[in-house]
């Protein structure tokens, strides 16, 4: 089923015909789907039903991994540029940048907390040190981390808890700029208290960017979203009505009978 | 009895064995040696004149020889090996890596003595016409050294690389990074610990090194003064000494030869230790 939004509000990722294989098996077939702009959309769906791999889809992560063959079409509205983001001429590594991405654990990389930070913006857009760490503060300042680290920004990211860790990786995708933010499970590995911390930030992110989250948590899905989709084993997606994610009891019933 | 209790006394047995059998090797040279280390020995040892028809048993060409092979060889070899790692990980095509590590490995199978053998007729014979001289050279074993440690080198790189890309990769693809860019300022800077393993463990292969210097050195007994002259490296001396001779007092100072060796080996080895505890 296609869910299509209107040509007057065009969506900021636009999916036709998409269809994932690894090693010759197919996760994904023929779906076709828009993300509309600004707002939080959940993706809900069972383990194994592809979730993941349509959030890498859109910003061409699955080509990391071996065996992965994609073919369809993903339109993304980055700013003011409307992006095909498997045509050829594509620079893949702007169109990674600007759609970011967290993932299910927090992946910081081996350096200190603020080398994290400060090394993809050196690294991708070559900002000198100086407005590096101006925006590393206000990354920082942004996920509400930087009370909590500010004395220690030379120490190893891997001595942060989990729930900061996971905040820090929010921080370093926001300090360089994205239009998109794909999540892929934020608080799953995350305790109770530093999971309410991630849904705090993404409401209010959700403020400013189009947020695409994966999510097996359907309380969250009911209190932060704005659109619901459900996945069938990549075939098959459901857009689910206002009035069913905002009532939890019809939330529950509907994805019992959808998945 | 149970399989689980026997597994860890024949791990220790075998360990036991392995620790006591260095030990004795080192208390064997130490022996040996230790007469040569004593009284007006010592002084011939450490001189620059190898005559043993005239009492004078001076190694330390052969030491200053050990020492530039294994050096020239590492300053060829490292960097070559460095570059083939960055350009598999990242800096070349995705599909030139697997065929450029198959090579590599296979390398590692190819016997000394034929890399000596190849050299001998075929680089010994370009160095002769490009120069002067007989070929034997500092230079032709330098090459050839440099291409026998090129896979230790370049195994142990491609290891910690792999490591640290597996952890790394997909991280670093999402915030916008090239391959170029991941190899270059993120792998690289991160694999500190390999790129000290892999330095020491090459100079240790190529200082301990025997055929090729023997094949391909010349093995004068002199301080060399351009890489086209010959040299003699204490592996080869011990070679050449212990094929003609077993008896006098040259003899005996193989056994220096071997502490010192032993040493080198000992401090590389030592050295690997404290970096993997830091």
């Amino acid at each position: 089923m296609d869910h299509r939004t209107d040509a007057l509000n065009p969506a900021a990722i636009r999916i036709r015909h998409l269809s994932v294989s690894f090693a010759n098996r197919p996760v994904l077939r023929d779906l076709s789907l828009d993300i509309p702009a600004g707002g939080l959309t959940f993706l809900l769906g069972r383990s194994g039903s592809g979730k993941t791999t349509l959030l890498r889809a859109i910003n061409r992560l699955n080509e990391c991994l071996p065996g992965c063959a994609t073919c369809g079409q993903i339109e993304l509205q980055l700013g003011a540029t409307r992006l095909d983001a498997y045509a050829p001429s594509t620079p893949v590594e702007e169109l990674r940048r600007r759609a970011g991405m967290v993932f299910q654990s927090p992946n910081v990389l081996p350096l200190s907390i603020a080398r994290n930070l400060s090394l993809p913006l050196a690294v991708t857009l070559g900002l000198g040190a100086a407005e590096c760490e101006a925006r590393t503060e206000q990354a920082l300042r942004e996920v509400h981390l930087w009370n909590e680290v500010k004395n220690r920004l030379g120490a190893p990211a891997a001595t942060l808890s989990g729930g900061q860790q996971q905040r820090l990786c929010l921080a370093r995708t926001l300090a360089l700029r994205p239009d998109i933010l794909l999540l892929d499970e934020p608080t799953a590995s995350l305790d109770f208290k530093a999971a309410r911390q991630i849904e705090e930030l993404l409401a209010e992110l959700k403020l400013r960017y189009t947020l695409l989250v994966v999510s097996h948590s359907l309380s969250q899905a009911h209190r932060l979203a704005d659109q619901v989709f459900v996945l069938h084993d990549g075939q098959r997606i459901e857009a689910l009505p206002e009035s069913t994610f905002r009532d939890k009891e019809a939330l529950m019933s509907a994805l019992d009978e959808l998945v | 009895m149970p399989r689980g209790n026997i597994t860890p006394s024949l791990l220790l047995f075998a360990t036991l064995v392995s620790a006591l059998s260095v030990l004795a090797i080192f208390g064997f040279l130490l022996w040996f040696a230790a007469p040569v280390f004593t009284g007006e020995t010592l002084s011939s040892l450490l001189s620059w004149q190898w005559r043993p028809q005239q009492g004078e048993f001076g190694i330390l060409p052969m030491l200053a020889g050990s020492l530039c092979l294994a050096g020239s060889a590492m300053l060829l070899a490292y960097p070559l090996g460095l570059g083939l790692c960055c350009f598999m990980h990242g800096l070349g095509p995705t599909w030139a890596a697997r065929p450029l590590l198959g090579i590599v490995r296979g390398m590692t199978s190819v016997p000394t003595v034929v890399y000596g053998l190849v050299s001998a007729f075929l680089l010994i014979p370009l160095i002769r016409a490009g120069f002067s001289g007989s070929g034997f050279s500092w230079l032709a074993a330098g090459l050839t050294l440099a291409m026998l440690i090129l896979p230790t080198i370049v195994l142990i790189l491609d290891s910690q690389f792999r490591t640290i890309h597996a952890q790394t990769q997909l991280t670093a693809a999402a915030l916008g990074f090239t391959p170029a860019q991941q190899v270059l300022r993120l792998t690289l800077p991160l694999s500190t610990r390999g790129l000290l393993v892999a330095a020491a463990l090459g100079f240790g292969r190529a200082i301990g090194d025997t055929l090729i210097p023997l094949m391909l050195a010349g093995n004068a007994p002199l301080l060399p003064h351009s890489p086209l002259d010959p040299l003699r490296t204490l592996t080869s001396h011990i070679a050449l000494v212990v094929a003609t001779d077993s008896q006098s007092a040259a003899y005996g100072s193989l056994f220096a030869c071997g502490v010192i060796l032993f040493m080198v080996s000992l401090l590389v080895n030592l050295a690997l230790r404290r970096l993997r505890h830091e």
